[in-house]
Order: C-alpha cells, then sequence, then structure tokens
C-alpha cells in the first residue's frame, strides 16, 4: 500500500529511510478506508497516480522524469520542515523540562502562602501558646487620592464638620488637628488602631478619602503576662524593632526574613507564669508591698519557667504612668537579700569540711567583729546545732562558721556562684552587683555569711539555689527553651554529697523552721526553703521597718527540680499579715504557687514521698 | 493534483486543525484549573489569616489574667490536694467497689440518655410515689385547649415546666411532644 513512498526512498538512496515509515504508518492508520493502495501520501500522489490512472490531457508539460524530480524534491522539503518541526518541539520541551527541573526559581505553586509569613517572628512560650504575634489593627487613614484621584477635592463636606462627626466617634480626638489636617488635603494617618465598630461608624459617615486599613502591628494576646519578659517594639511605620526585654535579645532571628516563620520558643510556661503573677499580686496586695519580684527556674537546665516583676505595664499600650515600671525587678534590682544566703554559708562549710557533723553543737552567743556586737534577731539559746541555726535564722551561728570557713574560701564560692557579675541572662536589663572586692575582711566575711555586705539580684539567688540542690552544678538561666539533652554542662561549685546534705537542711527549715508557711500551703510537694527579711540600706542606715522579705525555695526535694524565689520590697503589717518578714509574707506566696503550678510542671504532690531527713530532725524537736 | 489528494489535504489539514483546536482546549482548560487552585489557595490563605485572627482574640480573652479573675470571682477553683491524685488503674478501680454495709448512700448525679430512641426517651412518666404512669393534667383539656394554651405562653411554658423530658430539643419539637 505504501509502495510507492517505499519505491521513492529505495530509488533515492536511504536519506530518508525512516521518514517513508513514519508517513507509513500515517497512511497505514487509514489504510482500510483508502480507495486505492499507496494513495494515502498526498505528495507523492502525482507520481503513483500518473502510474495508475490516465492522465489528464493539460497535466504533461514537461517531461515525466523532470516532474519526478521536482515533486521528489517538494517532498523532501516537506518531510524535512516536518522533522525539523517535531524536533525543534522536542528540544523546546526538553529545555523546558530541564529548565524547570534546575532552576529553582520556577514559579511558586502557592504564590500566595508567602503572605502568611509574619512581617516579625511571633514569640511563643515552651509549650507554643504565642505571646507576640503579628495583628492587623484596623486604623485611620486620610487618602485624598481616593474621591477624584488628584486629591483636589479630596471630601463631600466641610472638613470642620467632618472634624466634628470623628469627634464624635473619638471624643478624645483633637478637633482642631484633625480638621486642619483635612483642610491641609495631605495624606496620613488619623488615628492608630481603632476598634472595627468604629471603623464601621466611620464608614458610615460615607467619606471615601477616610479609610481604615488593616496594618499588622505587634499584640501581646496573654496581655500584662510576662510583659517584662517579652519586652517591646518601636514601630517607625515600616519595621518593628525590638526595644528591651526578648523582642530586643531576639531581634535579628524575628526580623530576619528566612526564619521568622518559625515561632520562638521562650522557656516560659504561661501556665506558671500565670499562676506566679497571680500568686504575687494578691501577696502583694496583702501585705501592702510596694513590688515584687518572682522567678520560676529549672534546676538542671538553667531554664527560667517563670519570672514576674510586679507592678507590671501593659505591652499592648504602654502608658506614661507605667514607664517606671518596665524595670525587671528580677534581674535588675539588687538589695541586700539577708538570711536567705546563711544555706549557702553552710554549703561552703560542708564543702570545705569544716562542718563534718551536723549534730554538732555551736555557741550561739553575740559576735563581735570590726568594733561592732552581731545577735541573733530571736534569742533560741546560747548552744544551736547547724540545723536549728538555719531554722530559727540564727546570725551568730552562721557567723561563726563563716569565721571558720575563712574570707578567702568564702569569697571564692561566692565568685563561683556568679554573685559578683551581671547575672547571665539574654534581656539587657541586668545590673552589676554591689560586691566588695578581695580580700575579705573578717567582718566583710561574716556578714556576708548572712547575706549583707553585697548586692544582688533574685535571679542571682535562684542560681545560687539552684547550685546548691541540683548536686552542685552551676548554670547561667536562660530565657530560650533548652531542647531535651541540650543543657549547657555547667561548673562545679558544690560536690554532689554536699548538695545531698543541704537538700535535707532546706526541707528541715521549710518543715519546722521559718518556711513552715511554704510547706503548710503545698503539702505533698516536699518543699524545701529559706527565708530572708533584710533591712533596706537608707541614707546610710539600715531601717527596721523598710525591709526586702525573700523566700527561697526548692521543690520536690527528694529530687529538686525547680528554684522559685519570691521577694517582696518593703512589705507592711497589715490586717491580713500578722508580721513584715518573709515568714508572714514571701512564704505563703511560694506555698500557693507550688501547689498550683506544681502539678503543671510534672510535680505531683505525694505524702508518702520526701528526702530523708530522719538523722537530722530530732535535733529540732530537742529543747535544749 | 487530483481530487483526491486535495482531499486528503484537506483532511490533513483539518487534523491538524483539531489538534490545536484540542490543544487550546486543553491548554485553556489547564489554565482554569491552575487559576482554580490559585483562588482555592487565596481563599485557604484568607481563612488562615482569619483564624489567625479569631485565635488571638481567643487567646486573648481567655488570658492567664482574665482566667485567675474569672476563678477567683465565679469557680472558685482550688489545685487538687495529695490525696485527690491517684496511683493507677487500681487505685481508680477502687473507687467503684461495692459499698460496705452501713457506709452513707453515695451521692449520685444525674445523668442523661440524650441518644436518639434510647430507653430513657420512650419511658412514660411515672408518679415518684405510686410507681403509675401519670398525665398531665394540661393533657387532660379537651382537644384544642392545648393548643391555646401553647400558642398564648408558647416557649415559656416549655422553660418554665418543670415537668418535661430532659432532652436537648428547644421550641416546637419539645412543645408537640407535651401537647401530644
Amino acid at each position: 500500500m505504501n509502495s510507492g513512498a517505499r519505491a521513492l526512498g529505495a530509488e533515492q538512496g536511504s536519506l530518508f529511510d525512516t521518514v517513508p515509515e513514519l508517513l507509513g504508518a500515517a497512511s497505514r492508520a487509514r489504510a482500510p478506508s483508502a480507495p486505492k493502495a499507496g494513495a494515502s501520501i498526498p505528495f507523492v500522489q502525482p507520481y503513483s497516480a500518473s502510474a495508475e490512472t490516465p492522465a489528464r490531457p493539460y497535466a504533461v508539460p514537461e517531461s515525466l522524469p523532470a516532474m519526478r524530480e521536482r515533486l521528489l524534491n517538494t517532498a523532501r522539503t516537506r518531510v524535512l520542515f516536518l522533522v525539523f518541526a517535531f524536533a525543534a518541539f522536542a528540544l523546546l520541551a526538553i529545555v523546558q523540562i530541564a529548565w524547570l527541573g534546575m532552576d529553582g526559581s520556577a514559579r511558586p505553586n502557592r504564590p500566595h502562602a508567602g503572605s502568611l509569613v509574619p512581617p516579625r517572628g511571633e514569640i511563643v512560650d515552651r509549650n507554643g501558646a504565642p505571646l507576640a504575634v503579628a495583628y492587623p489593627a484596623y486604623s485611620l487613614y486620610f487618602y485624598p487620592q481616593a474621591m477624584d484621584g488628584t486629591g483636589t477635592n479630596p471630601l463631600v463636606r466641610d472638613p470642620a464638620d467632618l472634624a466634628r462627626e470623628l469627634k464624635a466617634i473619638f471624643p478624645d480626638m483633637d478637633q482642631e488637628a484633625v480638621a486642619a489636617k483635612l483642610a491641609a488635603g495631605k495624606g496620613g494617618f488619623l488615628r492608630q488602631r481603632i476598634l472595627p465598630e468604629e471603623a464601621n461608624e466611620v464608614w458610615a459617615l460615607g467619606e471615601v478619602a477616610l479609610q481604615s486599613p488593616a496594618i499588622l502591628d505587634r499584640h501581646y494576646p496573654q496581655g500584662r503576662l510576662a510583659s517584662h519578659v517579652i519586652g517591646g517594639v518601636a514601630d517607625d511605620g515600616e519595621t518593628q524593632t525590638g526595644t528591651f526585654g526578648m523582642e530586643q535579645a531576639l531581634d535579628k532571628q524575628l526580623s530576619d526574613p528566612d526564619l521568622r516563620a518559625t515561632p520562638s520558643a521562650l522557656s516560659i510556661d504561661v501556665r506558671v507564669q500565670g499562676a506566679l503573677e497571680d500568686e504575687m499580686n494578691r501577696g502583694m496586695k496583702l501585705a501592702d508591698a510596694d513590688g515584687a519580684a518572682g522567678v520560676v527556674l529549672d534546676v538542671d537546665t538553667g531554664e527560667v519557667i517563670a519570672m514576674a516583676s510586679l507592678p507590671d505595664f501593659d505591652p499592648n499600650r504602654v502608658a506614661q504612668e507605667d514607664a517606671a515600671n518596665t524595670t525587671n525587678r528580677v534581674t535588675f534590682l539588687r538589695g541586700e537579700l539577708g538570711s536567705v544566703f546563711k544555706p549557702v554559708t553552710v554549703a561552703a562549710a560542708l564543702d570545705a569540711g569544716e562542718i563534718t557533723d551536723l549534730t554538732a553543737v555551736w555557741d550561739a552567743s553575740p559576735v563581735e567583729t570590726g568594733g561592732k556586737v552581731f545577735e541573733d534577731y530571736e534569742d533560741k539559746g546560747s548552744r544551736l546545732t547547724i540545723p536549728e541555726a538555719l531554722a530559727y535564722s540564727s546570725n551568730t551561728v552562721t557567723m561563726r562558721v563563716a569565721g571558720k570557713v575563712g574570707g578567702k574560701q568564702l569569697h571564692k564560692v561566692w565568685l563561683d556562684l556568679g554573685l559578683n557579675r551581671p547575672v547571665d541572662i539574654e534581656i539587657s536589663g541586668t545590673s552589676k552587683p554591689f560586691f566588695p572586692k578581695a580580700p575579705w575582711s573578717d567582718m566583710t566575711t561574716k556578714i556576708a555569711a548572712y547575706g549583707h555586705g553585697f548586692n544582688v539580684t533574685p535571679l542571682h539567688l535562684a542560681n545560687a539555689y539552684a547550685a546548691m540542690v541540683n548536686g552542685g552544678i552551676m548554670r547561667p538561666a536562660t530565657l530560650k527553651k533548652v531542647e531535651p539533652g541540650q543543657a549547657v554542662p555547667g561548673t562545679r561549685v558544690f560536690k554532689a554529697s554536699t548538695s545531698q546534705k543541704m537538700r535535707q537542711l532546706l526541707r528541715l527549715v521549710a518543715k519546722h523552721g521559718t518556711g513552715r508557711n511554704a510547706n503548710a500551703a503545698a503539702t505533698g510537694f516536699r518543699v524545701g526553703g529559706k527565708t530572708g527579711s533584710a533591712e533596706k540600706l537608707i541614707n546610710g542606715r539600715y531601717s527596721s521597718t523598710r525591709i526586702i522579705a525573700t523566700f527561697a525555695a526548692a521543690f520536690p526535694m527528694d529530687r529538686p527540680r525547680y528554684v522559685v524565689v519570691v521577694a517582696l520590697d518593703e512589705p507592711k503589717v497589715t490586717h491580713a499579715m500578722a508580721g513584715r518578714t518573709a515568714y508572714f509574707n514571701a512564704a505563703p506566696i511560694v506555698g500557693n504557687l507550688i501547689r498550683r503550678a506544681g502539678p503543671m510542671l510534672g510535680v505531683r504532690p505525694d505524702n508518702t514521698r520526701d528526702v530523708d531527713v530522719s538523722d537530722l530532725e530530732y535535733l529540732l524537736k530537742v529543747k535544749r | 493534483m487530483t481530487i483526491a489528494s486535495r482531499k486528503r489535504q484537506i483532511v490533513w489539514i483539518v487534523a491538524l486543525v483539531l489538534g490545536l483546536a484540542v490543544f487550546a482546549a486543553l491548554t485553556l482548560r489547564v489554565h482554569m484549573v491552575r487559576n482554580d487552585v490559585l483562588r482555592a489557595d487565596i481563599t485557604i490563605v484568607a481563612l488562615k489569616k482569619q483564624k489567625q485572627l479569631l485565635e488571638t482574640e481567643f487567646q486573648a480573652r481567655a488570658s492567664q489574667h482574665q482566667l485567675a479573675r474569672w476563678n477567683r470571682v465565679d469557680l472558685g477553683f482550688v489545685a487538687p490536694r495529695a490525696d485527690q491524685y491517684l496511683d493507677g488503674r487500681k487505685q481508680l478501680a477502687m473507687l467503684g467497689q461495692p459499698v460496705a454495709p452501713g457506709a452513707p448512700s453515695p451521692i449520685r448525679v444525674a445523668s442523661l440518655d440524650a441518644g436518639e430512641g434510647g430507653a430513657f426517651a420512650q419511658r412514660e412518666m411515672v408518679s415518684p410515689i405510686s410507681g403509675k404512669p401519670i398525665t398531665l393534667a394540661s393533657l387532660d383539656a379537651p382537644e384544642g385547649a392545648g393548643d391555646v394554651f401553647a400558642d398564648a405562653f408558647g416557649d415559656f411554658l416549655v422553660e418554665a415546666s418543670p415537668i418535661r423530658q430532659a432532652k436537648a430539643q428547644t421550641g416546637p419539637v419539645l412543645l408537640a411532644e407535651s401537647v401530644e
């Protein structure tokens, strides 16, 4: 059937051997309906047709071979053209596939997904609860060109009338200033952050030039919660820059276009933070205190689980009257924290081998050093054991212990605990402690032993307690979430055996000593801790009524996991508080917090478990 | 050229045109689908944004401070005590043990069978004293009186009437049942 084409190919050599096959394939498909064999190739038709059908009288002006040559050429040209066309198409397709495969910038499948990436990264807590997000807030914008495209006649009504109507919607608006702005015909924001219903009311005015675009703004859904930790941003209309807190510490990460799609996780747990702030607020009001600082620290990783400073501020609307409250009392306000450092002194003595027997009896009579006499706040007898000295918060015994340890060794421990330098944490707004220079005199050593003569922040104290109970390892505090197994190794400050003894001693103080209120409020959580009520130094004299009341605790004492420190600034004797020391105000706050937050932190209250204190407990029941 | 060859040429051209037409139609179709996908994507992005907005609103309304305030004023929940925790399945199962003789009768809480056509729904209303089925006085009234009554008091009757099945239904359904 395609014999004609084949014959041609055969006669003209093998130049187009394959082409007739190609054409043949096409013709084969139509073969059944083709009227004659070999008639399905149009451009070879004249030749084969002339062989089989009678030639028409007008069709033979040239010789047969010449005609055959011409037709053959035509056929070849056409075939050539077709082949080139196919090849070009194939090449084009291959090039495009290669281009798509190799070039990463091929057209994205989801061109709009990018608009979900916030202009500034989100900040979330350790469990993913948002703390800072980009929120589209309506604003009132004057756009004069909206009316006629030129801006010559932007408003329907008189600017003064319109300003009056706007004043009815926004009562605190400066009517004259707005009227002047509208009259000037220059575009710009009339108001940032308006409510949706206000936007509707403005829309109802029917002025085309008054628009309410939704602009992505920084928003803190938890309001005042952890405001000191999160910090704030400055918005210049184009970009947002962190000004303090973690917004500043994480600024690079939050504004990086490649990184901001993933939220930055803090170590904070909003539930614990909420409980801490709630309990501190309550305790602060009951004791009529000026301020309060509180921190919950993971002893094994150094993560800050909660950090609160009161009074606080609303980061969504930093008002002028709140400006003073942006100071973070946990990291910035330093003071002599007092007796809470007594356990640290005892730990230093245990570590140095100066206390080998906790049942040994120490002299508790007044101590004279540097020409001054120091005595106990409350006389508990002239002979006390170390557990008693801690439980009753004896200054004299602690001073004698420090005397035995020596200024050099105590100074070294204080340095190891980082009490001489600003606390290690991501946020700015830390302060350098006031710290006496070495060598320490006998008096400096002895008053440092019970937390005087040096000023540190509550976070310094929390770090020291963490090192004391976690087995003796000092780690820097962090506000970034630490993945399991990623905690910094830290440096050893105390022996593990010392840490073990301290767990017992602190538990005893909370069970029978000045921390009883905390233990009572958090039954089953095995709380251990020590109070401190330090008189503030006012104009060079210690005031007996203005104190800083601190309670530093750890729980559960059989395997300490968290340290809690709460400090109240100038608590007072009120109807609710029979005294102003930490026993009355700070300790119950910590107890209530542990009861609320313990289960959230994975610590189950259990009355059947505890650290074994049986070898020491009897000392506190014996009346000497 | 013969008529036959011309015919074939026309057939070829028609085939080519047809092919092109199918190609064009297919291309249009592909673009249509792609545009549909894009439109769906835009909708998804818009919905996600809306969701973010609502989530933020929920978070703001249910902030820790707000929850604490509510709890203090309205609910008064406190953290559970150590003895309120259970150690495992065994301890949990102990709670379901039959009461010992002489023990105070356990506190029963109301339960509700809200299932469709459940036993509770089909049971007849009985007198708590005699155990006999009772009929509402209003249902003994002459034909149509219930309708008049129901029309007059409507939903108020349904809400206020102490004798009704505790089913999660409102309005007409309950009304129809009570006047049947």
